[in-house]
């Protein structure tokens, strides 16, 4: 595609940041604020994905559905106030998207994958949770998952204290 | 909780209870009255002699079940009893519903983990064939209270038949160990059965893996603990897997404490780097304690260790591994 002057046209560059409800996530869409907003040529979509809980863990499928819908409810809070962050740190309203996933029995790093190639994202930005061996070992690393299974695609992991 | 006869089948009152119940104990050790229970939710007062009706099959219940955990003594099990099909005369597992939620804590790590009588009866139809788990089967009692009734296994749990006992841990891991491993594999050939198919035990631990006196094959037992979303659902199970692993190449448990009060000179040579990934408390790297442990087998143990680079993703990964270690035991 090019422009009236036949210079080819620019391409926004789009960028995900997944999250959560977590500090971690919210250092990681703050640090994106801070460094490119206000800049041009730049697209956000803010992903977070709602790892379903089991159905083995609850007494009913009503008191799953339940956790589900407050869960949602919070998380769509969340996705919005982050939305208004990104639009008042320079941000076009029309760049910023946000989405919900809720995923079956699927590790979230493989979900948030699925999301970035589907939307052609160039770049993937997530919180470091910071956690110790023991636990990565027993809960596992979103962004070690990341790192290790990303395809055409830069993976940022930020650190909570690298505000910007 | 129902306490009366009701409607039910002739051979099912008092006295058809009685008599059928005479046949398996003797008349000595059957009461003249006893209860008659169709509702389980109250399994707390489901006590010794109670008669439980499930599916129209009598179970004279005896006594609750035991388990230690986390530290603690053997602490009774009251929604667990043993009991005696009145229909056949067969020891049985009565495992009643209690849907408990509650967070353990698994070295410093706190999990949430609920007891799910759903899923454990989804496994057992699963592994109804399967020769190295527990059988039994789900029945509803009057309440819809989804109740397991298990066939008993007669036999000892790993922690004591993976014991090298009074035997000198030498003599124990040439001779008894390469036998215990062969078996071994076959136990963790079970689990990677159940995450072929999406499950997991929930709860793999040294005495939920019991020898059967009758077949001489390991089998699992208690497969109702379920846990919450994780980056990879089998890596509880794997970790368990592990941990029995080393505690049978061990023939104990290997703590630093073991190391400091029998061993100096290994206790000497141990770095943080060579402990459980969860329980500092114990020695993952073998191999430096008994230098005579296979290389192969102790990268196997190193992968559970807080120095590990890489942990196994899946049980093929780990089933792998341990085949090789075992057939190049065979060659020592």
């Amino acid at each position: 595609m090019e422009n009236h002057e036949g210079v080819p046209k620019l391409k926004d560059k789009h960028i995900m940041i997944a999250v959560d409800e977590s500090e971690n996530a919210k250092a990681a869409l703050l640090f994106v604020a801070g460094f490119i907003g206000g800049f041009h040529g730049f697209r956000v979509t803010i992903l977070s994905i709602i790892a379903a809980p089991n159905r083995d863990l609850f007494g009913s499928d009503g008191e799953r559905q339940k956790w589900m819908a407050d869960k949602r409810e919070a998380i769509s809070a969340v996705l919005e106030r982050y939305r208004q962050i990104l639009i008042q740190s320079g941000f076009a309203r029309t760049k910023v998207r946000t989405e919900l996933v809720v995923s079956d029995d699927r590790p979230v790093s493989a979900v948030i994958l699925e999301k970035q190639k589907e939307a052609c994202c160039c770049a993937l930005v997530v919180g470091r949770r910071g956690i110790s061996k023991s636990e990565e070992f027993l809960f596992g690393s979103v962004s070690n998952a990341l790192v290790h299974n990303s395809n055409n695609c830069s993976v940022w992991v930020i650190e909570p204290t690298c505000g910007v | 909780m129902t306490t009366t006869a009701g409607s039910r089948d002739v051979g099912q009152t008092q006295q058809g209870l009685w008599d059928l119940a005479s046949r398996w104990v003797g008349p000595s050790r059957v009461p003249k009255k006893f209860r008659i229970i169709t509702d389980t939710s109250e399994f707390i007062r489901i006590e010794y002699d109670d008669i439980v009706i499930l599916g129209n099959s009598p179970f004279l219940i005896r006594h609750n079940q035991k388990e230690g955990r986390f530290g603690m003594d053997d602490q009774p099990k009251f929604w667990v009893k043993s009991a005696i099909d009145l229909t056949s005369g067969s020891k049985k597992i009565i495992k009643l519903v209690f849907q408990e939620q509650f967070q353990a804590r698994i070295g410093n790590l706190l999990f949430d983990f609920t007891r799910s009588a759903s899923k454990e009866a989804r496994i057992l139809d699963l592994v109804r064939e399967h020769a190295s788990f527990m059988h039994g089967y789900p029945v509803r009692d009057a309440a819809s209270n989804l109740v397991r009734v298990i066939d008993f296994i007669p036999g000892q749990t790993m922690a004591d038949y993976g014991s090298a006992g009074e035997m000198g841990h030498e003599e124990y891991f040439f001779s008894v160990f390469p036998s215990i491993l062969r078996e071994y594999i076959e136990a963790a050939e079970a689990i990677h059965f159940l995450h072929r198919h999406n499950e997991i035990h929930g709860d793999i631990r040294r005495d939920h893996l019991l020898r059967d006196a009758t077949s001489n094959r390991l089998r699992w037992i208690d497969f109702d603990f379920a846990h919450g979303p994780n980056e990879n659902k089998f890596v509880h199970d794997l970790f368990g897997l592990g941990n029995i692993l080393m505690y049978m190449a061990g023939g104990r448990d290997i703590t630093v404490q073991v190391l400091q009060e029998e061993m100096p000179r290994a206790y000497s040579a141990i770095t943080e780097d060579d402990l459980n990934i969860i329980f500092h408390n114990r020695v993952a790297n073998l191999g430096k304690v008994f230098p005579y442990i296979p290389e192969q087998l102790n990268r196997i143990f190193l992968h559970f260790s807080l120095g590990a680079q890489f942990y196994y993703d899946d049980a093929e990964q780990l089933l792998d591994d341990l085949i090789r270690a075992a057939d190049g035991l065979r060659g020592v």
